[in-house]
């Protein structure tokens, strides 16, 4: 594989956040923040540079609560794109395991109680196939990059009794190596 | 699915073979029609006394010659095939001008129109068999129709001339032996030995344990033998700037200066298409004449509900038989002065297109076989891809499509250009996370009483706080809202009737979507 290669590219401006612009295949994201902080929608962006290069990306989802339509309007080839429901806790690493060997990202919801050994042993998988894994939720070993997303600053465009919601604003804090500290998106 | 109807004559190259001759000799004594596959010599047609004497298809000329020594045997003559089979073609055009060619000898034509014109299917079948057995005279004895779901269940029923009711393909099918699958013959040997001798015990197995143990392949006669034809499994809009057409100066009046012509058409279609990742399955030809005369007829590949796709030979050799059958046939009273090709049905050329690195087919591949074994531990619908459709809240404005059946929407996204499709929808940021069925939840206003909505769609007092167990700190006050949006939708439709409304709520920093329906409320989206 060529060094270029080795760089999955993320456009748009979180990427002027990531080292080099963008992330090293085979790396571990491990992404979190509380509902309705847009920990989702980082990882949407991380699957649409993916699918834009005309990579396969899979989603584990397992309670099923991804939004596709906002999926594809953030840029995600749905066809590209498979979504994995209904994964049982015990099940989890196996799948995603499965997942690594096959797409060149996988996002994952992390369950709850997660063994430091099964998340260890994907890193590993991931690194060796070369495969991104992000994953949303508390991770419970070290990971490449970490990324914090800290609520949206501003909803502009809604008011008391009028309006529809119209821009956000991201605030993801990213942490690793050689990284610039804080990233603000639009 | 669409009702289909297909016309089969069987024994066809026989029937052409003795047309073409057209001598008594020929009529009176049995007849094989032989082929030359590779180094083999083999039978490709016989006609009925042959075969009572134990010649079948397949079979070496030489044994077929033993077992039937009074037997003529004449070479196969595609070309001469085809321009036979206009004559059914059009009589069939007579009920339908959708007709459809596969190969000489069987034609499919889509009959919901022409079914109701003609009084069901049961009358247009008899209609078409009459027309056709009369266009035919003595080669006409033994045409038959079948009517069915999907061309692949048609095909069967044509086989006894029978029409298949709507809905009651998986029954038809499941006495079928697997050996009507056609050209997958290691397959089904396997099946065979597997002890799977009919498409009703594929389709009692469970979906995924098919999918796993063959794959892609299992996919697809998994839901043939369920009667579902899967078709091409993505469909295309065929661009319409890819029309391809030349004229002919001067005129042509012999087939091969037309063939030639098409021949350079074909290649050029195909490459054009494939230069957008596409290619063809059904393509329209059409043929102007000196006259004025248009004529156009549609081929398609025999094989596309398995996934194939014409190539420039196959589809140059179809054009040329049209030509050749409606040169000869008389059917055009000039030379032949502009020709069009028109593709018809395009499908997304998958796998056949290799990457600089080898990458896309290799890694299309590995992605299939990830996502199958998945399907494998998690079962068949656990492994999706959403399709966006129509409608007006954020769960069903998505459909979730187990891997590898047919993206399509269930729900148009838009009626026309002019009609806005359903009023009332939300409009983009569309939210990441969707919570179907609703998340019960809170929504109060300042003095702790429930917010309801009354008959008009106007709320009493604006929300002030939202508890819901999905926020953080399980909800809290309300800093911005829009709404209520009332919906009254499918009124006319007891069962699937709902009364609801709607609010966008800004609650601390979590934007989110509550709905209010029959006094009880619900976060129904979070916009992560």
């Amino acid at each position: 594989m060529l060094a270029g290669a080795r760089l999955l590219a993320v456009a748009g401006p979180i990427g002027q956040f990531l080292p080099a612009g963008g992330i090293q295949r085979g790396s571990t994201v491990a992404l979190d923040g509380p509902p309705g902080a847009g920990s989702t929608t980082v990882a949407l962006l991380l699957a649409a540079a993916t699918t834009s290069v005309g990579e396969w990306a899979a989603v584990v989802d397992p309670d099923g609560t991804l939004g596709a339509r906002a999926a594809a309007e953030i840029g995600v080839a749905l066809e590209r794109c498979a979504i994995v429901r209904r994964v049982p806790p015990d099940r989890w690493p196996t799948v995603v395991g499965a997942l690594l060997d096959g797409v060149s990202l996988v996002a994952a919801a992390v369950p709850p109680g997660l063994r430091p050994g099964d998340a260890r042993r994907l890193t590993a998988r991931a690194r060796e196939r070369a495969t991104v894994l992000v994953t949303l939720g508390p991770w419970p070993v070290e990971a490449t990059l970490r990324l914090h997303a800290r609520g949206l600053k501003d909803w502009s465009g809604l008011a008391t009794g009028e309006g529809l919601l119209a821009v956000r604003e991201l605030d993801v804090r990213v942490e690793g190596k050689k990284v610039p500290a804080h990233a603000q998106a639009g | 699915m669409s009702r289909t109807g297909c016309v089969w004559c069987p024994d066809w190259p026989v029937i052409a073979a003795r047309r073409r001759a057209d001598d008594a000799d020929l009529r009176n004594r049995p007849l094989i029609v032989r082929e030359r596959v590779g180094s083999r010599d083999i039978v490709r047609a016989a006609s009925a006394e042959a075969r009572a004497a134990g010649v079948t298809r397949g079979m070496r000329r030489r044994e077929a010659e033993a077992r039937c020594p009074e037997a003529v045997c004449v070479d196969a003559d595609e070309a001469n095939e085809a321009r036979t089979f206009e004559v059914v073609a059009r009589a069939v055009e007579v009920f339908t001008p959708r007709v459809v060619l596969e190969r000489p000898g069987r034609c499919e034509f889509p009959t919901r129109g022409p079914s109701r014109y003609f009084g069901g299917d049961d009358a247009l079948a008899a209609q078409i068999r009459s027309g056709v057995a009369t266009a035919l005279g003595p080669d006409g004895a033994d045409v038959r129709i079948g009517i069915a779901d999907g061309v692949f269940v048609a095909r069967l029923a044509a086989r006894r001339s029978v029409v298949v009711p709507a809905g009651g393909s998986a029954e038809y099918v499941a006495p079928w032996p697997v050996s009507v699958l056609d050209g997958e013959d290691d397959l089904v040997s396997l099946l065979v030995r597997l002890g799977l001798p009919t498409l009703g015990d594929i389709a009692a197995l469970a979906p995924d344990a098919v999918l796993a143990r063959f794959g892609s392949v299992g996919r697809r006669i998994h839901a043939l033998s369920r009667g579902i034809d899967p078709g091409p499994s993505v469909f295309v809009a065929p661009p319409p700037d890819l029309v391809e057409s030349t004229e002919l100066d001067p005129p042509a009046e012999r087939v091969d200066i037309a063939a030639f012509a098409a021949k350079e058409l074909a290649d050029r279609l195909l490459e054009r298409l494939a230069e957008r990742g596409l290619a063809c399955t059904r393509v329209l030809v059409e043929a102007e004449t000196e006259h004025g005369e248009r004529l156009t007829r549609c081929w398609r590949h025999a094989r596309s509900e398995y996934g194939d796709a014409l190539t420039p030979g196959v589809l140059a050799e179809r054009v040329r038989w049209q030509l050749d059958a409606w040169i000869t046939t008389g059917e055009t009273t000039a030379g032949i002065t502009g020709l069009t090709l028109i593709p018809d049905e395009v499908v997304p050329v998958d796998g056949r297109q290799l990457g600089f690195w080898g990458g896309d087919q290799v890694a299309h591949q590995r992605a299939d076989r990830a996502l199958a074994r998945v399907q494998g531990m998690l079962g068949y619908d656990a492994v999706t891809t959403a399709v966006v459709q129509g409608g007006r809240t954020p769960a069903e404005q998505v459909r979730w499509v187990p891997w590898g059946e047919p993206r399509e929407p269930e729900l148009p996204l838009s009626i026309g250009p002019e009609v806005a499709a359903w009023p009332g929808a939300l409009p983009p940021p569309f939210p990441a996370r969707v919570f179907d069925p609703p998340l019960p939840a809170e929504l109060v206003d300042a003095n702790g009483d429930a917010v309801a909505v009354n008959g008009r769609g106007e709320q009493l007092r604006p929300p002030a706080y939202v508890r819901c167990r999905a926020l953080p700190a399980n909800g809290g006050a309300v800093r911005a809202w829009a709404g209520p949006w009332a919906h009254d939708v499918r009124w006319w439709d007891a069962r699937t009737h709902r009364r609801c409304a709607r609010w966008q709520v800004v609650v601390d920093d979590v934007a989110c979507i509550v709905v209010v329906e029959g006094g009880r409320a619900g976060v129904e989206a979070i916009y992560d």
